[in-house]
């Protein structure tokens, strides 16, 4: 459906921005406050819509062990995350980490242990959760830093002085997240929408209970839609012009009965070169310096026509009834369940921004 | 979870006398001295309260006939009536001095039931007595939880809260644990939670295990500071301490209601559902529960030198209205829908960021319930859906407002709603919407409504008309109290563009009327008239007459002839009734706007189209019901002669007048037959003739016709005969 929109839609326009940025307005004070179609209640127009983007900038390589920390950059890559969208953090400060770190630690204690109180001052206890902030992971200015949340505790049955080992681990992050949306909240939020979890059900839920309670945000499943599948195939085979991506897998499930599922895996270079082709057909009457940086949703739709096609040709099988659920190249993997590994890390700053419109999108207001 | 009970008790009421309880005791020998002297009768009850306060220690108890007397009487009278005040110091004071040993002790504690207050002091004094530790333990207990039951009498609390650290060093012992906890539970303030008394508990817990008494003691200290302990309560824990001696506490009642005094219960205002053990897959629908911020470092810069009071911890609207100034908002903002004091409290929220927090709140839940959920199936016949909406239509009945979440949650359900899934929910969510946009309410409202109404069923279609009506109601209702405090300042505001000026307003409720026009008509169409449908439909023209006179919205929309001729031609009298009083407001308030107009020059204009419209259906509707000219010339319905006559239908000109029509031909015959009892054929027609025909007006008038005698009344003038209704329907 989203394919279809020609309209560059960004999020919101301006005027509702401004509106929710306006200064409190008191109650029944006014026949224009309450007639603009806000109330009292409700700060934003409920009438605009944000749509995905249609067009997006070709991915660069990013010197990204220049910024960020290897040791973070070391955990984030080559893990797989289960992804989830998070309303805006309440009173969310970036100092606070040390705080946080002990609260979430006798948190988790009391959880575990329900109905047996917790010090929160006692650093005893069988879990450390460390907050840390991944300087340099965003993009432009108005990104919140990255937070990376790491649990450690020592194994069930480990020696007395064994260390404690990492037993869960998630990060929360906006990456170029709409600059006219994160500026229209109002200060006391913090915009993280993005959150990826590696780790045991039960702590996941710990923390995100933690966080609801703490900060008064809410957390949805954040799915890669079909469509967002196939701009990610897109956006990894342009990278193939700087590093090789060595093959790209598909996995697409038909829905006929019993369930079928066909794995297409491409030698990169083919993919390269269907890719090229693509975006010259399409851009033989343009401006060629003007949009070789850009990507347009019409080249993915073409793109993966071509792929469908040679499947067909060979094997008499119409892709397009069925569904995109899995990603894979040597950049990283996809899932249609919101499952994302990054195993490059140059280029994972256009997978998390991708990811980031993904659940600005979701968010409710 | 478990929240302080004790705070509904008499202090303040108290406050006054304190002064007086607190010297009590040594009162009380001089008030009954006093006493003394008046009473010539000496009062036996008296002279036994004075031998437990004047015997001396280490007297016999064994064969001490006296004691056995005294203490008879002293048991009768408590029993009986209770012990006032001053009975209760001494008896306390005798018994826990141990003067006499613990045997009679234990039998005063028993008996100590206070006829209406029990002085403060007493207690204090109870608990120095504690401190000597002479007292065997199972007396102790006995004490403590004698203390509990009469807590709520205590006349004042703020020297129980003094030695409140003498009463916590008694939590060691392992017997009076559960009982010191209660007292304590009941006692603790926030500035006696303390990180060395959390230590402490946590020692005990670790010690004792889990044991519910210190649970609930622990969760009112996180309550109070949760930076200093956490903990999460099992679902299945019971709540509340129940140490009370429920002997003590019939007799106690029983006393009571003799004396006709009232125990103050604690009402706790607070909505506790009853969660349920079924387990869900989905939780977005639960309310949080009301907690306090835990995370007080990061907001105490701004508010240090203010004192705060959680939410949580109000359990009254008294409480609340004390508290106003400097109430803490909760840590989630969606638990205050669960409670009707904390929707009192978000009446006056001005706080920018924490609607916005409910609202996040909210959109989520309502996006992952109806929206994302990608298995559809779970969503059908949800109870929880069907509670979550009704809670929150509750909510907005109550703030008579709706959360802007829900209005952009709707706008986005209706293009995929059936019509079917919780429709009375969605229409009453839908009629809270605010105004919108004329520029996007046909996209946004009218397309999906459209397609819903022409595909379902009649009742649906009622419903959408009903929830149509009450949107417009509202929108009006808001603009009658706006423009009221805005004396009606329209220009244009600048700074933000989205704003909407009067004429914007107008031409929303213009849309929204003519929309719900085009709806009615093709309705009534699709239904075959049906009354049903017409009821409703005439709900909303009734609404719409008067938004000059009742909401003071210069506009004046008429009904489109496919609502008006099948309200005019139903075959029930009462819709044509109920047209009668609409067209009756619609003249009312156009002759006010007229007027108001030559009085004021710049007052609105109403088109002269408007004036048109309406005169051409009060002409047919005089014609057709009072003057018998149903197919005259140059009225909206025409139809040819020959084509009349071809119709074979006798006098089809007065076909539709209040003697012939459908809906009123029952009440002719009846008048023709009470009229003329004795005629044997029926001429209806006889009934024109001018007196019997004022008769018959009168007749059906009387029968509740309201409309139709406002209709005549307005439109038609007293020295009518049948013939010149139309000059006098026309407007100048």
């Amino acid at each position: 459906m989203e394919q279809h929109q020609k309209s560059v839609a960004r999020t919101p326009p301006t005027s509702t921005i401004a509106q929710r940025k306006s200064k409190s307005i008191g109650y029944r004070q006014s026949y224009h406050s309450c007639l603009s179609a806000t109330s009292r209640l409700g700060l934003t127009s409920a009438l605009t819509v944000r749509r995905l983007n249609t067009t997006r900038r070709t991915p660069k390589s990013h010197n990204i062990t220049d910024k960020v920390n290897p040791e973070h950059l070391s955990l984030l890559v080559k893990t797989e995350w289960q992804l989830s969208y998070v309303t805006p953090l309440y009173q969310f400060r970036h100092t606070q980490l040390r705080s946080y770190s002990r609260q979430l630690s006798a948190f988790i204690a009391a959880e575990k242990q329900q109905g047996l109180a917790v010090e929160v001052e006692g650093l005893h206890s069988s879990f450390r959760v460390l907050f840390s902030v991944v300087q340099g992971l965003s993009e432009s200015d108005d990104d919140p830093e990255t937070v990376l949340i790491q649990i450690h505790s020592k194994p069930l049955f480990g020696k007395q002085d064994e260390p404690q080992k990492p037993i869960w681990s998630g990060w929360l992050t906006c990456i170029n997240g709409n600059s006219e949306y994160l500026r229209s909240l109002p200060e006391d939020f913090t915009c993280l929408p993005l959150f990826g979890s590696n780790g045991s059900e039960d702590l996941t839920s710990a923390v995100k209970s933690w966080f609801k309670q703490t900060f008064d945000c809410c957390f949805g499943p954040l799915e890669i839609s079909n469509t967002n599948l196939q701009w990610l195939v897109a956006l990894w085979t342009n990278c193939h012009r700087e590093y090789d991506i060595q093959y790209l897998k598909m996995i697409w499930t038909l829905p006929v009965v019993p369930p079928l599922q066909v794995s297409y895996t491409v030698n990169s270079t083919d993919a390269w070169d269907l890719w090229n082709s693509v975006r010259q057909e399409m851009r033989a009457g343009e401006d060629e310096a003007e949009n070789v940086n850009s990507i347009d949703i019409e080249e993915v739709i073409h793109f993966f026509e071509g792929l469908k096609n040679h499947f067909y040709r060979h094997f008499r099988l119409d892709l397009s009834g069925g569904s995109l659920n899995h990603i894979s190249s040597a950049l990283g993997s996809a899932k249609l369940s919101g499952r994302i590994k990054i195993a490059y890390s140059r280029y994972m700053i256009t997978t998390l921004t991708l990811l980031t419109e993904c659940a600005l999108l979701k968010m409710p207001v | 979870m478990a929240y302080p009970q004790n705070t509904s008790d008499s202090e303040r009421s108290s406050l006054s006398d304190q002064s007086v309880s607190s010297r009590s005791f040594n009162r009380s020998l001089r008030v009954a001295e006093k006493k003394r002297r008046k009473d010539t009768a000496e009062d036996p009850f008296f002279l036994a309260l004075k031998y437990f306060s004047d015997v001396e220690a280490g007297t016999p108890v064994t064969g001490n006939d006296e004691l056995e007397r005294n203490l008879v009487l002293v048991e009768k009278v408590a029993h009986s009536k209770g012990l006032s005040p001053e009975a209760i110091s001494i008896m306390l004071e005798f018994a826990m001095s141990l003067r006499m040993g613990n045997s009679p002790c234990v039998r005063v504690l028993k008996c100590l039931i206070p006829a209406s207050l029990v002085p403060q002091d007493a207690i204090v004094r109870g608990v120095v007595w504690l401190c000597v530790g002479k007292i065997p333990i199972a007396t102790q207990v006995l004490f403590i939880k004698w203390v509990l039951t009469i807590f709520d009498l205590v006349d004042a609390k703020d020297q129980l809260r003094a030695i409140y650290g003498f009463i916590f060093s008694f939590i060691t012992e392992e017997n009076l644990c559960p009982f010191i906890c209660h007292l304590l539970y009941l006692l603790t303030r926030k500035e006696n939670v303390r990180v060395f008394r959390v230590r402490k508990l946590l020692e005990l817990q670790s010690k004792l295990g889990r044991q519910p008494f210190l649970i609930h003691l622990l969760s009112l200290y996180k309550v109070f500071c949760p930076e200093l302990v956490t903990l999460s309560i099992p679902s299945r824990m019971k709540s509340g301490f129940r140490n009370h001696n429920s002997t003590w506490k019939s007799v106690l009642t029983g006393v009571q209601k003799r004396n006709g005094f009232h125990i103050p219960s604690s009402v706790a205002f607070t909505i506790k559902d009853k969660t349920s053990s079924r387990k869900r897959k989905h939780c977005h629908l639960e309310l949080p529960a009301l907690t306090s911020v835990a995370n007080k470092e990061a907001q105490t810069e701004q508010f240090s030198s203010k004192k705060v009071v959680p939410l949580v911890q109000l359990h009254s609207f008294s409480q609340l209205l004390e508290n106003l100034h400097c109430i803490e908002l909760p840590a989630q903002m969606g638990s205050l829908l669960g409670s009707t004091l904390a929707l009192h409290y978000l009446d006056c929220v001005q706080d920018e960021s924490a609607l916005l927090r409910l609202n996040f709140w909210l959109g989520y839940a309502f996006h992952e319930e109806f929206l994302f959920c990608g298995d559809g199936g779970t969503t059908q016949n949800s109870e929880e859906a069907l509670q979550f909406l009704n809670k929150l239509l509750s909510a907005q009945h109550f703030l008579q407002e709706g959360f802007s979440s829900s209005e952009s949650f709707l706008y986005k359900f209706l293009k995929v709603w059936d019509g079917s899934l919780l429709c009375p929910q969605i229409l009453a969510l839908l009629s809270n919407i605010p105004v919108v946009p004329s520029s996007q309410i046909g996209t946004i409202l009218f397309e999906p409504l459209m397609q819903l109404f022409l595909t379902s069923s009649l009742f649906f279609k009622c419903g959408l008309m009903e929830c149509l009506n009450n949107m417009l109601l509202k929108w009006l209702t808001w603009h009658s109290v706006y423009a009221l405090e805005d004396d009606l300042d329209i220009s244009l505001n600048s700074h933000t563009s989205i704003n909407m000026t009067l004429s914007g307003f107008k031409d929303s409720v213009m849309e929204l009327v003519h929309f719900v026009g085009r709806l009615a008509s093709v309705g009534l169409q699709l239904e075959g008239c049906h009354a049903l449908l017409l009821s409703f439909i005439l709900d909303f023209y009734e609404t719409v007459c008067d938004t000059f006179q009742k909401y003071g919205l210069p506009l004046v929309i008429v009904p489109p002839p496919g609502v008006f001729y099948p309200a005019l031609f139903a075959t029930d009298p009462v819709s044509v009734d109920r047209l009668a009083y609409i067209m009756y407001r619609y003249k009312v308030n156009l002759m006010s706007a007229k007027s108001q107009e030559k009085l004021t020059k710049q007052a609105f204009h109403i088109s002269r189209q408007t004036f048109c419209e309406f005169n051409q259906s009060l002409v047919v509707m005089v014609n057709c019901l009072w003057n018998s000219k149903m197919f005259n010339p140059g009225m909206a319905v025409q139809l040819g002669d020959e084509l009349l006559l071809k119709s074979n239908v006798p006098q089809y000109w007065a076909s539709f007048d209040l003697i012939h029509h459908p809906a009123f031909m029952s009440y002719a015959v009846d008048f023709h037959q009470k009229c003329w009892p004795e005629r044997q054929d029926m001429d209806l027609s006889s009934i024109k003739h001018s007196k019997p025909w004022s008769w018959y007006l009168e007749y059906l008038f009387t029968q509740g016709y309201e409309g139709l005698k406002h209709f005549f009344q307005t439109n038609i003038s007293q020295q009518m005969t049948a013939g010149d209704g139309q000059s006098n329907t026309q407007q100048k």
